[in-house]
């Protein structure tokens, strides 16, 4: 195990350094991600065209885990197909449940995989995940804490 | 009280106290492990363990309910426990102390039973900026069902209940007043003798929750002057699932059943059931005999090592960890009561609590971070979450230096 534990080198530089944080200038679908418990409050908004993702932007207030994973996100969307993002959150949710070591299409994401061992911490990570899948289907808000 | 608290035996010895934890001799991520988060639970001592282990391997059988030898040592050592309890909180008869799996039943006891019959629509209860949901939620349920409201006494930002306030906000309406002895976020002892006579000059029953107050100094309920205290078994050495009411026998009398079923009868007919006196009216069912057996110990354990004792070396670690904490920069402590137990919640600035608290594991140091069950706290000060360090009196100085190097270490990482 990583002396580090969930908080490798890339992890740390997107949290503390984090990519396309801010808002989009409109059209723009967006939602907030809000977990209550923790105190994390994420913003994304997203920019499909033809069927792709062309823009992304997220502000809020999150840990480091949230942050970075919300920047890494956005890495690994743009460009994309904005229907492949269904799978690619199936996947990643697997990678930190512990269920699946790495996966090729997770890229620097694959980063974050030592939270298998932080159970509590994975809600941080699938945050950003939840909340542009809100955004693409017009939610409002969402949260990935069970009701306490 | 029941010891003044400057009669601190110099011959205590907080290392010798430390070995009686076998919990502590593990590693956490191949580093020793430092445990920081007595507040959320203690640590049990090998005589505690031991005699959960005893109870189980030898004496085992249901209390109250059968003739046989079995159960006349269960119903002896469950009943032992109580008599034991009731002695270190100053009760004035085992009579008085109600055995509950815990604090938040206590309270929930007190609402249903003492409280719900007599609300009215238009009345209220008062509680503290600084009560753990324990202490807010019974209430709210109880005001939602008969038209209650409940209202709050403000705290100043020191986190110091703002005395005054509370006074003036016991008006008539007010029909139960619930506060706590020691806040588990801020560490800051309330003046509860001071708030007792208030509300007993105007005639409203004052609740104390004493979690984190009976683990951590001499407590005499008695002397306090409430009229009920609630506290758990498991922050004070004991097994989890075990705690007691405690109030004055009378009070006890005029109160209904919450709970029905065994124990807490006295006969059953179709056409109505009459009840068993208190404390045995409230307790249905077969309680946690092995665990108030283990608490039962854990009262022991503690009376020998002297409560005075045990305030004195954690008011010692308090300052120790106070003073070090200082020289980690960016570094805000939530809580600075002048009378304040051995709990520290921390804001490290650019670093979100949970980070600081998992990356504090990897160092083998077990802190708290979030809410500590204290929504209405964190408003407050405006904050998610903090961390939380809480000190018992098996931790050291060592321990503070160590934790107080990770947790720089940890923040560089962060900011």
């Amino acid at each position: 195990m990583s002396a580090k534990g969930p908080y490798r080198d890339i992890v740390l530089d997107h949290h503390r350094a984090p990519r396309r944080r801010g808002r989009l200038a409109p059209p723009a679908q967006s939602a907030e991600g809000v977990n209550a418990l923790c105190g994390d409050q994420l913003r994304i908004e997203v920019r499909v065209e033809q069927g792709r993702v062309v823009a992304y932007a997220f502000e809020g207030t999150c840990c480091a885990i949230a942050t970075a994973t919300a920047s890494l996100l956005g890495d690994r969307a743009i460009g994309g197909d904005a229907d492949d993002l269904g799978a690619l959150e199936r996947r990643f949710a697997a990678l930190v449940a512990g269920e699946i070591a790495e996966a090729a299409e997770l890229g620097a994401l694959n980063a974050l995989s030592e939270l298998a061992r932080y159970p509590a911490r994975r809600k941080c990570a699938l945050l950003p995940f939840a909340t542009l899948r809100a955004a693409l289907r017009g939610e409002a808000r969402t949260t990935t804490e069970t009701p306490a | 009280m029941n010891a003044p608290l400057h009669e601190a035996s110099p011959t205590f010895d907080p290392l010798r106290a430390r070995a009686d934890f076998p919990l502590l001799t593990r590693s956490v991520h191949g580093k020793p492990l430092v445990y920081f988060d007595s507040a959320n639970t203690s640590q049990k001592p090998a005589s505690v363990i031991e005699a959960v282990d005893r109870f189980y391997r030898q004496h085992n059988a249901n209390v109250a309910r059968a003739v046989h030898a079995l159960s006349e040592e269960a119903t002896t050592a469950f009943e032992g426990a109580r008599a034991a309890l009731a002695r270190f909180i100053g009760a004035a008869s085992p009579d008085e102390l109600v055995l509950t799996s815990g604090t938040t039943m206590a309270i929930n006891l007190v609402a249903y039973s003492d409280l719900l019959p007599r609300l009215q629509p238009g009345d209220t209860v008062l509680v503290t900026q600084m009560e753990h949901h324990a202490n807010i939620v019974p209430w709210q349920l109880v005001c939602a069902r008969s038209g209650a409201t409940l209202k709050v006494a403000p705290i100043s930002e020191r986190g110091e209940l703002i005395v005054e306030r509370f006074v003036e906000l016991l008006t008539p309406e007010v029909k139960l007043a619930g506060v706590t002895h020691v806040s588990n976020v801020l560490g800051t002892v309330n003046p509860v003798r001071e708030l007792a006579r208030e509300c007993r000059h105007r005639g409203i029953p004052l609740l104390v929750d004493g979690s984190q107050a009976v683990p951590h100094m001499p407590v005499d309920v008695q002397s306090i002057g409430c009229d009920f205290y609630a506290f758990t078994g498991h922050k004070m050495c004991g097994p989890t699932g075990t705690g007691g009411l405690w109030a004055r026998r009378e009070r006890l009398a005029a109160m209904p059943p919450f709970f029905g079923g065994g124990e807490m009868i006295r006969e059953v007919r179709f056409s109505g059931t009459t009840f068993a006196d208190p404390p045995h009216r409230f307790e249905a069912g077969t309680p946690n005999i092995a665990g108030f057996v283990g608490l039962g110990a854990a009262v022991q354990y503690l009376e020998r090592l002297g409560m005075a004792n045990v305030f004195a070396r954690e008011r010692e670690l308090l300052a120790y960890a106070t003073d070090a904490l200082r020289s980690v920069p960016g570094l805000r402590i939530l809580g600075e009561a002048p009378d304040k137990a051995a709990v520290i919640s921390f804001l490290v600035t650019g670093a979100h609590a949970h980070d600081l608290a998992t990356l504090l594991d990897l160092e083998g140091i077990a802190v708290r971070s979030g809410h500590h069950c204290a929504h209405p706290l964190m408003q407050f000060f405006g904050v998610p979450a903090t961390c939380r360090a809480s000190f018992a009196f098996y931790n050291t100085t060592g321990e503070i230096d160590r934790f107080v190097a990770a947790l720089d270490k940890v923040r560089r990482l962060l900011v």
